[in-house]
This record gives structure tokens, sequence and C-alpha cells, in this order.
């Protein structure tokens, strides 16, 4: 993402109407209300970060919201070297994974929301319906049925069983069919055709552009659930190399309970909790702006 | 075995890797992928999904003792009678053995590790308390009774609600054999017509109701500080227990010792068994034999087999490993120099022969769970609750297609 | 959508044969921007589904195999107390953990938007810090502040000489599970409510300020009616969100196993189902009834927002 496209973006999510802001008085009553609110938020993130500095037994024995004794370096070095540095794999690949299905669900969803927001075509209005009704229907339960049809395909354990299903967004191509039949102008679109231009020069080089700031939007919705994705990869996956984190800590944390060969890692999955909540968070900080850009824009007033 | 052969071998048994190299280097042209694709049930469950789907499954497989019949029962583990796994009979107690051979037809596993019960207790904690090691049930209800009278805020011991296997090897320590199959589809299910089921059963309800054990869910971490802190003061469990405790209750080291489980009748000593699992070979390998060879190489080469017990702290099942010096004369200071593993040993021997387990084993837990561990965890009625499970399964039983008598 | 309505409109005035060339083209366009999606959509959802259904009309016994067995999984399930007792909570879950989780949400939006807030971006971004949680990991998290020994609230109550609150308690634990969750989700809502709310064109309500309305009677009278569409696209997501509810509850589990039963929640059931039972065939059929039970009630809230709008 380039400095123009960020300004861009936070022009027009900025661009509604600068002067009421301006207008109120602010509260330093409301401040620290909202301040205390915050608390409930933070603390239990702050507990993670404490959590992370305290070896297995200092866990049990101290204070659960302040430092004990400092073991933060000892549980990041178990973190990154337990069962030959397997962590490293998962982060890699929850990253990748969060990649490939962020920016493919949002390249697809935004050419189809574009589709059945500017086009009445045959069958056009049912399939948006068939999209969203299906949203309504549990995937654990189908678990099995999803996974045998997989496992026919070959896919089975491979990053594609992982991959190919987060690109489909429901979700991602309802905001888009909003935020397009909002942003787009009819007037633009028929100007062009009067032009002559083709439909999809129509679309990739006017009709993209104004697109961005929802699609954006639908990209960090599906990095994020992808990011968290559990279920799915915990079907489908065998090889501890091939997790992402959720499912790899979910193992190292199951490891303590396993009767015979068991292992209490308890330190070892709070820090590693922590290392992989980070990237996001961090992503988090530096994109504030553009969560609203396109659920702002009129697409939620639908 | 010249042949260059590839096998995939699912287990969780940490570092198992190593016994797998000592395969390897003896057998050069197998290469052997260790995948632990998850502990406890994420195994299985990854496990029957690709069995079901007919492709992605494993050539050998980490297989608990209690989970073999519901996998024999789909025909999914090879028999390794042809692989001569037979003339491994005599290195076992007869328990074990019975094992690996569920209904009697077959052999389906090679033992890995067991935990025939014993229990663990802190003796600075007894001492304090004026207690002798209870030899009895008698004397263990005793004991819970007084200990609780000196301490407070402390109990004897704990008992988890979701600890079907662990209340099994109660049950077979008093001579209960609730289960058996056949190994077609006829099944017993006699929880409540077994004396010693019922017996075990009605002393534990009495223990709950009196409030004076600790009926914490375990391998939680509020279980493990009560471990840590002193809230019990004895742990009822398997053989793989003591190494266990020994990494996750650090403070405690030279605390504790060992003993045998109380008995119901102390002129014949028994036990359980609560955990441990086999190797087995699925059906569907492309490579039966070296499959089959893996399996019994990385539990019976001595080498191997001793690496298992004294590295990865598996509690081994053969009596030659068992009265092997380099296992049977450790001593450790965790338990104040005591010899641990010959403890264990001495128990192992007294664990009686024809348990066996029903070939839905999953279900019986999970069943045992939303009736027994109900009420273990609300302290409710467990005569009552017995009978809800023993309800439960036969109405499971049948609904599968099982013949189903008590 | 009152986009549609210009596509056809301008070729009427032109000649019919054109009209269908153009038309043509339009729909060939429509068709290959919204197949890729769509063939996605049909290979990773509706082929499952399809499968699912049809699964769930057989049963397969562990002895006798599988057999045809029409709508007997529905009627079965109609009249399972697992199942009907998973959907019983899951309405009380959504009866109480959403009216409270969006509630905060728009409270929170609201403030937001009035702009007398010192801190703003600070203060919205901790809000909505808890969604780059995973929910694996904020289970994990709360699972240990919940403890009743070493939980720091417990530790608190301790210090106080209080008896130490029991989170894992049959009783209670609904409302722990509903914490994580309104926890986790409120600064999302609040995003989605807060964004719809700098939408809104300020002239719909300069008028009323400068009249001297306060920014209460601005948020009840204006900003609020103005975002029905977030709020009620919040209200469906919830109500989807709390009938599915599984990493949760499945997690905390492992801590309080006699207090949650691995039938709490349907799509629990329906795992259990699936992998323990090893009855993936009723299992299909209780998640298209959960499905039914989803689109009843998200109808039901679509239609009463609907009312609202007419009687308004």
């Amino acid at each position: 993402m380039t400095a123009t496209l960020a300004d861009q973006v936070a022009a027009r999510s900025n661009a509604g109407s600068p002067q009421r802001r301006r207008r109120s008085g602010k509260s330093t009553l409301l401040t620290v209300v909202m301040l205390l609110c915050l608390v409930y938020f933070l603390l239990p993130i702050f507990w993670l970060v404490v959590a992370s500095t305290k070896a297995n037994e200092d866990l049990f024995s101290s204070f659960g919201l302040w430092f004990s004794n400092m073991n933060l370096a000892e549980n990041l070095h178990n973190v990154f070297t337990f069962q030959d540095g397997v962590f490293g794999h998962w982060m890699i690949n929850s990253l990748m994974y969060a990649i490939a299905s962020g920016f493919g669900a949002s390249a697809l969803a935004t050419a189809a929301g574009y589709a059945f927001a500017k086009y009445r075509f045959p069958g056009g209005n049912a399939m948006f319906t068939i999209v969203l009704g299906a949203v309504m229907i549990p995937m654990t339960a189908l678990a099995i049925p999803t996974y045998l049809l997989f496992a026919g395909a070959n896919l089975t354990n491979t990053v594609w069983a992982v991959i190919l299903p987060s690109l489909v967004s429901p979700f991602g191509v309802y905001l888009m069919r909003v935020y397009a039949a909002d942003a787009v102008p009819d007037s633009l679109i028929e100007a062009a055709r009067v032009d002559g231009a083709g439909e999809m020069r129509i679309f990739l080089q006017i009709v993209l552009r104004l697109l961005v700031p929802g699609s954006i939007t639908v990209l960090l919705f599906t990095l994020v659930a992808s990011w968290n994705n559990y279920f799915l990869p915990l079907i489908m996956l065998n090889s501890p190399e091939l997790f992402p984190l959720p499912v790899g800590l979910a193992q190292w944390q199951a490891a303590s309970a396993a009767g015979s060969g068991s292992q209490a890692l308890f330190s070892t999955v709070i820090t590693g909790s922590l290392v992989s909540v980070l990237p996001l968070m961090a992503a988090f900080l530096f994109l504030q702006r553009y969560w609203q850009s396109g659920l702002g824009s009129g697409a939620v007033k639908a | 075995m010249k042949k260059d052969t590839k096998l995939a071998f699912w287990t969780w048994v940490p570092d198992i890797q190593k016994e797998v190299d000592l395969f390897q280097a003896k057998y050069p042209a197998v290469k052997v992928e260790v995948v632990n694709v998850g502990q406890g049930g994420a195994h299985y469950q990854k496990l029957r999904a690709a069995i079901q789907a007919g492709k992605g499954a494993p050539d050998v497989v980490q297989m608990e003792f209690d989970k073999l019949p519901s996998f024999t029962l789909t025909d999914s583990l090879l028999d390794l009678t042809p692989y001569g796994i037979g003339e491994l009979k005599s290195d076992y107690p007869g328990w074990v053995w019975g094992g690996v051979t569920p209904g009697g037809k077959g052999i389906y596993g090679v033992p890995q590790d067991t935990g025939p019960m014993g229990m663990l207790y802190r003796e600075d904690l007894f001492t304090a308390a004026g207690l002798t090691v209870p030899k009895t049930w008698d004397e263990f209800a005793a004991a819970v009774t007084a200990y609780r009278g000196k301490n407070a805020s402390s109990m004897l011991t704990n008992w988890a609600p979701s600890s079907e296997a662990n209340m099994l090897a109660l049950f077979w320590q008093a001579g209960g054999r609730p289960f058996s199959f056949d190994g077609a589809k006829n099944v017993k299910i006699n929880l409540t017509g077994d004396a010693a089921c019922k017996k075990v059963t009605a002393y534990w309800n009495d223990l709950f109701k009196s409030g004076n054990i600790g009926n914490e869910p375990d391998f939680a971490d509020a279980w493990y500080q009560g471990l840590n802190n002193g809230k019990y003061a004895a742990w009822l469990t398997g053989a793989w227990g003591p190494v266990f405790l020994q990494g996750t209750a650090k403070s405690t080291a030279g605390k504790w010792r060992v003993a045998p489980l109380p008995q119901w009748d102390s002129s014949s000593p028994a036990s359980g068994n609560y955990g441990g699992s086999t190797d087995a070979v699925l059906k569907s390998s492309q490579n039966p034999i070296a499959a089959a060879m893996l399996a019994r190489f990385v539990n019976t080469d001595e080498k191997a087999a001793l690496t298992l017990a004294n590295e990865q702290f598996l509690f081994p099942p053969s009596t030659k490993t068992l009265n092997n010096p380099a296992f049977a004369d450790a001593s450790a200071s965790f338990y104040g120099g005591q010899k641990v593993n010959k403890q264990f040993t001495d128990i192992s021997a007294t664990v009686q022969e024809g348990f066996q387990f029903l070939p839905f084993n999953d279900y019986a837990a999970s069943s045992y769970d939303k009736t027994m561990g109900k009420a273990i965890g609300d302290r409710g009625d467990l005569n009552a609750a017995l009978s809800a499970w023993q309800d439960d399964l036969v109405q499971y039983a049948k609904g599968q297609g099982f013949t189903v008598a008590s | 959508m009152r986009a549609e309505t210009l596509t056809q409109e301008a070729p009427l005035r032109q000649h019919k044969k054109k009209v269908n060339i153009a038309k043509r083209r339009q729909y060939a366009a429509a068709y290959a921007l919204s197949m890729p999606f769509m063939v996605m959509f049909a290979l990773m959802i509706a082929v499952p589904l399809f499968y699912a259904g049809y699964l769930s009309f057989f049963k397969k016994q562990l002895i006798g195999g599988v057999s045809f067995v029409g709508m007997d999984n529905y009627v079965r399930a109609l009249t399972d107390p697992s199942f009907l007792g998973g959907v019983g909570r899951m309405a009380l879950f959504l009866v109480i953990q959403v009216p409270i989780m969006l509630g905060l949400s728009l409270l929170f939006a609201l403030i937001l938007d009035s702009g007398m807030l010192r801190l703003q971006r600070f203060i919205r971004l901790g809000v909505f810090l808890p969604y780059a949680i995973p929910s694996v990991i904020a289970t994990l998290m709360w699972g240990y502040l919940y403890g009743k020994d070493f939980g720091p609230f417990a530790q608190l109550a301790k210090a106080l000489g209080l008896p130490a609150p029991d989170f894992l308690a049959g009783g209670n634990v609904l409302f722990s599970i509903m914490n994580i969750v309104t926890w986790g989700f409120v600064g999302y809502n609040m995003i989605v409510m807060y964004a719809a709310l700098r939408s809104i064109p300020a002239e719909l309500y300069e008028a009323a300020r400068v009249d001297g309305a306060s920014e209460w009677r601005l948020a009840w009278s204006i900003k609020i009616p103005a975002i029905r569409g977030a709020l009620l696209l919040t209200t469906i997501f919830s109500v989807i969100g709390s009938f599915q509810l599984f990493n949760e509850p499945n997690l905390l589990r492992v801590i309080a196993p006699a207090a949650i039963g691995q039938d709490y929640t349907p799509n629990m059931y329906a795992f259990q189902l699936s992998f323990v039972n090893q009855d993936s065939n009723y299992a299909a059929a209780i998640a298209f009834l959960l499905g039914i039970v989803i689109m009843a009630v998200s109808y039901v809230v679509q239609l009463t927002a609907n009312r609202k709008e007419r009687a308004s």
C-alpha cells in the first residue's frame, strides 16, 4: 500500500464533515469514564504480557497481574526452540495463509460485489441470496463432509486446504455490493459506455479505483479471520509444519493433558500466545484508519 | 527390508525420533516420517477422518489400549500375527498382552507403555498430619477425613470429573469387569450388575459427599498448582505419573514418595491400569512388513526400549526392560531417592488379566463425563450416575446395532 | 437497489438490436466478474452443503452399515434434549449477550462520534484491540483470569477477605462465556457503527444542533435512526455468531468439564456427534436444523426492524 493511497483513503473517510467535530467541547469526565472502561478491554492483554515473563511455577504462585521473577528470555527461547523451532514455521504459515486468503478473498469479493451491485442479470439476485443464506449454516458441523471432499481431491494436509476455503467471504461480497452501489456513480459507468469502453475496461480502469477503500476493509476483515482461523486447519492439517499459530498453540496446550508422555508447557504456550498476537496488534496500530474507511462510506447504511 | 520404503508414523511421544533413528540406522532403506498430529482427541479424530476418506492415514500409529477395540471394530488395524509379533507374548505380563489382543482374536499392536496405578504422596504433609500410608481403602477413607480435619485449606487428594480411564482402572483393581466385546457384534455392558463397580462407586460417592476430597478437573492449571503448593497431598495415578509430576511440581522436589494403591483385600494385592499405549499398524499400509518391523523395533529393541523408558520416561510394558538393572535400579531424588521404577514394576505384577474396553470407548468416556463426571463435579449422587451411565451406554450400543448383554 | 434501474432504462431509448447486444455484453461482464467468486463458493461451500444434506438422509451404524432413513434424523433431532437444550441455551445467550454487547458498542460509537473525548484515537484502538486476539487465545487468557485459586480476581477477593468468585461453576459459566465474547467483539461492532455514524451527512443534524439540541437528543432522534442499517447488520451477524458458538465453550470445557457438557452448544454437539459418536449423518441433520433456526431468527429480526421503520 502506497502513501498516496493511504492519504486518499484517509481523506475520504475524513471528508464527511470536518467542522462538526470541532464544535463540541471536550469532556474530561467522559474521557475518564471511557478510560476506566478501557481497563476492562486491556486487562487481559496486560495479564498476557505479565504472564509471559513468568516461569511455570511463578505462573501459579505469584499475583497474576504483576511481575514476578523475570523469565521472559527463557520463555522466548523455549517458544522458538521447542520441537526444533516449529513455532517459527507456524508464524510464517499464519502470515502466508492470512496474506493469500486476505488478498484472494477481497479480490473475488470486489469483482462479485460490483457485479451484483451494478448489473441486473439472470440469476444475479438468486445467487446473491444464496450466498447470504449459506452464512447461516455452521461449517463446524459439516467438517466431515468437507474433509471427505477435500480428501477426494487430495487436498487434505496441504496449504490449499486452508487457503481455498478462506477465499470465499460472503460477508465481503455483501459489503462490496453495498459499497459499490454507493461509491460508483451510474453516470460514470454510463458515460464510459457512451465513450465506447468495454465492460471489463470500465471495471479495471475506472471502477476499481473507486472500490479500493471498500476492498481494503474487506481485506482487513479477511486477514483477521484467516489469522484467527482455528477450526478448519485443525481438521484439515496433520503435519505440524503446516499448522497456523492457533492450531499449533492449542496443540501445545493439549500436550500438558495427554497422560503418558505429557509435558506441562504453560509458560511456553502463554509466551507463544503473546508473540502470536503481536503482529496483528501491530497491524491494527498502523492500519487503524483503514478500518472504517470502507465501512464508513455508506457501506453499512443500506 | 532392503527395498526403499517410506513409512508415516503418527505419535505424540516426545522425541521418539531418537528410537526411530536407531531403526533407520539398522534399516537405512526405510525412511520414516514421524508426525505429531496432536495429542489425545485430535490424534484419533484425524486418524478416523483419514481412515474414512481412504487416504492420508499413516502406516504406524500410536494407540492407547482403551482405543484399540474401537479401531479393530472398524477393521482398520492390521492383525500382526503373520508378522511374527506373537513370539513376543512371553515378554509381557498377561494383562498387557490382553490389551493388544482385544476379544482374544489377533494381535493389533505392540505395547509401548503402561500405567499400572499406584499412589504418589507427600511424605512431609502426611507426617505433619500424623498419617501413615493407608494400605487399604478403609484406611484411605479414614486418612482423608483425618487429613482434612487438620488442614482446612487442603485435602488428601483430588479426583477429577473427566476421569473415565482413571475410574475404570479402579474398577479393574477391585475385580470389576463391566465390559466385553467379542470382536463381532456382541457387547456386554454391566456396570450396575457388577458388584465391584458398584462397590467402588459407592465408596467414592461417600468421599465426594463428605466434601473432604477435591473434585477439580485434572491436567488443568489449577490442578497443577494444587500439586505444587500442597493443596493436594496425594495423587492416585498410573506409572507414568512420577516423571510427569517431577516435571510440573519442581518446587516440591524430594518431598514425594510412591506407594501401592490402597487395597480392597490386602492379602491379595491388586492394581488396575490407567493409560499407556501401543503402536499399531494400519490395514491400509502399503508396506505392512516394514511397518510391523518399525512398531516392533521402537518398542522392543533393547536399546530403543531402554531409551523410551529412561529418556522419554514411558513406563515400559515388557518384563525384560522392567527387570533391566539400568531401569529398575534407578533412584529418583524427587522421591527422596526411592527406587520408583522398582515400585511400579512390583505394582505392574499385581494387575489382573481380563479387563476389556468397549469398542466405542470414545463415546463411553464422553457419556461418563455427562453422567458420572457431572455427579463428581456437582458432588451429586454417584450411584445414580452409574445407572445413568449404564443406561446411556446400552442405548447407544443398541442404536449402533450391537447385541447388548448385561 | 437504485443502481440497477439505470442499466435498464438507458438502453430503452435505443434500437432494439443494439439493446440486445449491449445487454448481452453486460450479462457477459456480470458473469465474468461474479463467476470467480461463485465458482469458489460452489466448490467450497455449496458442494459440501449438498453432500452433507445428502448424508443427512442416511444412517450409519457401527454394526450394520449404511441405510436410507429419510427424515428420521431430523425427527430425532426435534426430540433430542441435547440439541434442543443447546438451542435453548444459545437463545438465552442471544437474548442477554447480544443486547449488552451491541448496546455497549453503540454507546461507545456515539461517544466517539460526539467528539467529546480526549485521547480519542487511543481509546478507539484500545476498545478495538481485543478483536485482534484469536478466540483460542482469548479463551486461554480468560481461563486463567477466571481461575478459582490463582486467578487475579480470586487473589484479589482473598486479599480482601471475600470468598473467591467461581466463574466456572455451572450457573455462572454461561455468563463467563458471554463476557469473553463481549470482550472480543464490542470493539468490532463499535467500529462498524462508528463508521456508519461518520458517514451521516452533517446537514442532517446541524440545524438541530444550532437549535440547541443536546448530544443525547441528537443521538437518539437523528444518529441512531440514521444508522439502522449498521445496527441491523451487526445484530444479524451477532445472531449467527451466537448460535454458532463453538471455540470459547469448547476450550473452556477443559477447565470446567462438569459445567460445560459436550452438548453445551448445538455446534459442539454436532462436532461431538461427528467425531466422538461417529455419527456424521445425524450431525449433518443437526447442522441444517441449526441453519434453519438461525435463518428464522434473522428473518424475525429483520421483520421487526422493517416494521419499526414503517411505524416511524
